[in-house]
């Protein structure tokens, strides 16, 4: 048991996967050229008017009643005032005094432990342009394509006391948002993002000790790489009695160490106030109800569903419930083969163990849905050994798809062939090879059956029914 | 009443990245107390069950559909700006690259 109680509260920034931007009609894009989806609204032109997109705020709602938050009736927004160069207008439109959703909470599990992370709001913002500092020595280069992408930002209570625990809650939030087609949440692409305030206290106590913040942590390993470091950190300044002041720290990366950002100058001063441009909001109950009828089946929805309705055992229904893309493929290829379990056996264990993205998508499988269900239908169909196809014929058709899944087959001369006079032939020559086996075998070691059967199926190459082979074998070794 | 005084105006300096001569400074000291001055004299008004005013129409939920429309082209975008490279706005330097 450790002296110390690490405390982790989290603000994640998630952006919405709208067509448009918070504010203005501009396209939301990745990677374009710069300055490209902009207008006279992004740019801050004088005499311009912000309108709220009208699907930003249905996203909002779907992630609050996701997460079981109260929304809002009335909503408001707010502006938020700083100086920086990728932010034309002088200020962030955001929400200060009443967020979209309020309260709720998100269940995690780690080692084993369910633990229930609480919500403290979650509103709507919209997103800063980008500088980059390192393509000319004199001046620094803005590009506003996203100056104005609608983002939620989600604020949990300090509920979490190790790395472990924000790596689930990031991955737990990540595929709920995914499932609910709010944002891609694609970390390496920032449209999921967290700050984490850390702070340390005697085990036990109640009083929290000072907190630091660890600024736009763009992966889930990096979170909890950054949390642990930092709680160490803390630790070892307070046993030394050293007393640090509240800091905002960057996480090296390379040198896995957070850093203290350039201190700001004086008291930060945002001077909120509500923006005049922006009319009130209202979720007329009529309207919540339409989203909520319109929301897709939650995560823990859909495993329950495959574990009671498609028979899956828990730990095939959790890995293919992970993400809403694997759902969808389990529907594709189970709607052709109607064979639940075999189907989630083959993803859980054919499939899945050679992906390493953090995204699924088709792009990233090792062969077509539909080639997956010709290889599982053969194998259904017992026209191929189950063991050979595994070996053979699945590494065949995820490297060339020009063949049908049973033409390959062909082509590799592993279906099983049912002429009986090929196995007979096989079967004599098998014997009469290994006369000194067969006198051994005839004297009482009948587990030498394998070692026959093994050198049938050799020289057959994959092409013998191994049941058919016994029986030839079984009679011929009488 | 909040009093407007030298520390004051140094941090709003600060903040709006401004730097006042004296001669300005003591001007501004002037109209913002006069202003905090007029505010406390509203402050007077018995407001006590009127809702606060956030905006000054009555429209609620103005919002518009999820369409791309009034896009500027890289071109227009860039045409009053001081200086541009390749596409980007050029503003001078002000952090360091790492």
């Amino acid at each position: 048991m450790s002296k110390y109680d690490t405390v982790v509260g989290l603000e994640v920034h998630i952006q919405l996967n709208t067509k448009t931007k918070a504010f203005c009609g501009d396209a939301l894009s990745f990677g374009d050229s710069p300055n490209t989806h902009v207008s006279a609204i992004s740019l801050a032109h004088p005499g311009t008017l912000p309108v709220v997109n009208k699907v930003q705020v249905e996203k909002a709602i779907r992630l609050g009643l996701a997460l079981g938050c109260r929304i809002n009736e009335y909503h408001f927004f707010d502006r938020k005032h700083y100086f920086y160069p990728d932010s034309p207008k002088n200020y962030q439109i955001t929400q200060d005094n009443e967020p979209i959703c309020i309260g709720g909470s998100i269940d995690i599990q780690v080692n084993g432990q369910k633990k229930t992370v609480r919500i403290h709001h979650i509103h709507m913002e919209e997103d800063a342009g980008k500088t980059i500092h390192d393509i000319d020595d004199h001046y620094s280069m803005v590009d506003l394509n996203r100056a104005g992408t609608p983002l939620l930002e989600l604020v949990t209570e300090p509920d979490m006391s190790s790395g472990e625990e924000v790596y689930a809650f990031m991955a737990e939030l990540q595929r709920l948002v995914r499932y609910i087609d709010v944002s891609d949440a694609d970390m390496e692409k920032g449209s999921m993002r967290c700050d984490c305030n850390v702070s340390v206290k005697p085990a036990g106590s109640l009083t929290l000790g000072e907190r630091c913040e660890i600024k736009n942590l763009n992966s889930k390993r990096f979170a909890r790489e950054a949390v642990e470091y930092e709680a160490q950190r803390q630790i070892k300044l307070v046993e030394q009695g050293i007393t640090f002041s509240k800091q905002t720290l960057h996480y090296n990366v390379v040198e896995k160490i957070t850093q203290s950002l350039r201190e700001k100058e004086g008291a930060e001063d945002y001077r909120y106030f509500p923006d005049p441009d922006l009319a009130p909001m209202r979720v007329t109950p009529a309207y919540l109800e339409e989203i909520k009828t319109s929301m897709p089946d939650l995560p823990w929805v859909v495993k329950e569903r495959l574990i009671n309705e498609h028979g899956l055992v828990e730990d095939h229904a959790e890995q293919i419930a992970a993400d809403p893309y694997l759902v969808a493929l389990y529907q594709e290829i189970n709607n052709d083969l109607k064979d639940p379990k075999s189907v989630a056996a083959f993803m859980v264990n054919q499939v899945l163990p050679n992906i390493e993205a953090e995204t699924y998508s088709e792009s990233i499988l090792p062969c077509h849905p539909a080639m997956m269900a010709e290889y599982l239908q053969l194998l259904k169909s017992g026209k191929v050994t189950a063991s050979i196809a595994n070996q053979k014929l699945w590494p065949a058709l995820c490297a060339d798809q020009s063949q049908s899944a049973e033409e390959r087959a062909a082509t590799l001369g592993i279906l099983i062939n049912n002429d009986t006079g090929f196995l007979e032939e096989i079967v004599t020559k098998v014997i009469a090879d290994n006369p000194d086996q067969v006198k051994k075998y005839k004297g009482g070691k009948k587990n030498l059956m394998g070692f026959f059967v093994g050198q049938i199926m050799r020289q057959s190459k994959g092409s013998a029914d191994p049941q058919a082979v016994q029986q030839l074998l079984a009679e011929a070794l009488k | 009443m909040t009093k407007i005084d030298s520390d004051l105006i140094s941090k709003l300096e600060q903040l709006s990245r401004l730097s006042l001569k004296a001669a300005e400074k003591e001007k501004i000291t002037n109209d913002l107390n006069s202003i905090v001055e007029m505010f406390d004299k509203l402050q007077e008004v018995d407001t006590i069950g009127v809702e606060p005013l956030r905006h000054i129409t009555h429209h609620i939920n103005r919002m518009r559909e999820d369409e791309v429309r009034g896009e500027l082209t890289n071109e227009q975008a860039l045409k009053n700006v001081p200086k541009s490279v390749d596409g980007f706005i050029a503003v001078p330097k002000f952090l360091k690259p790492k």
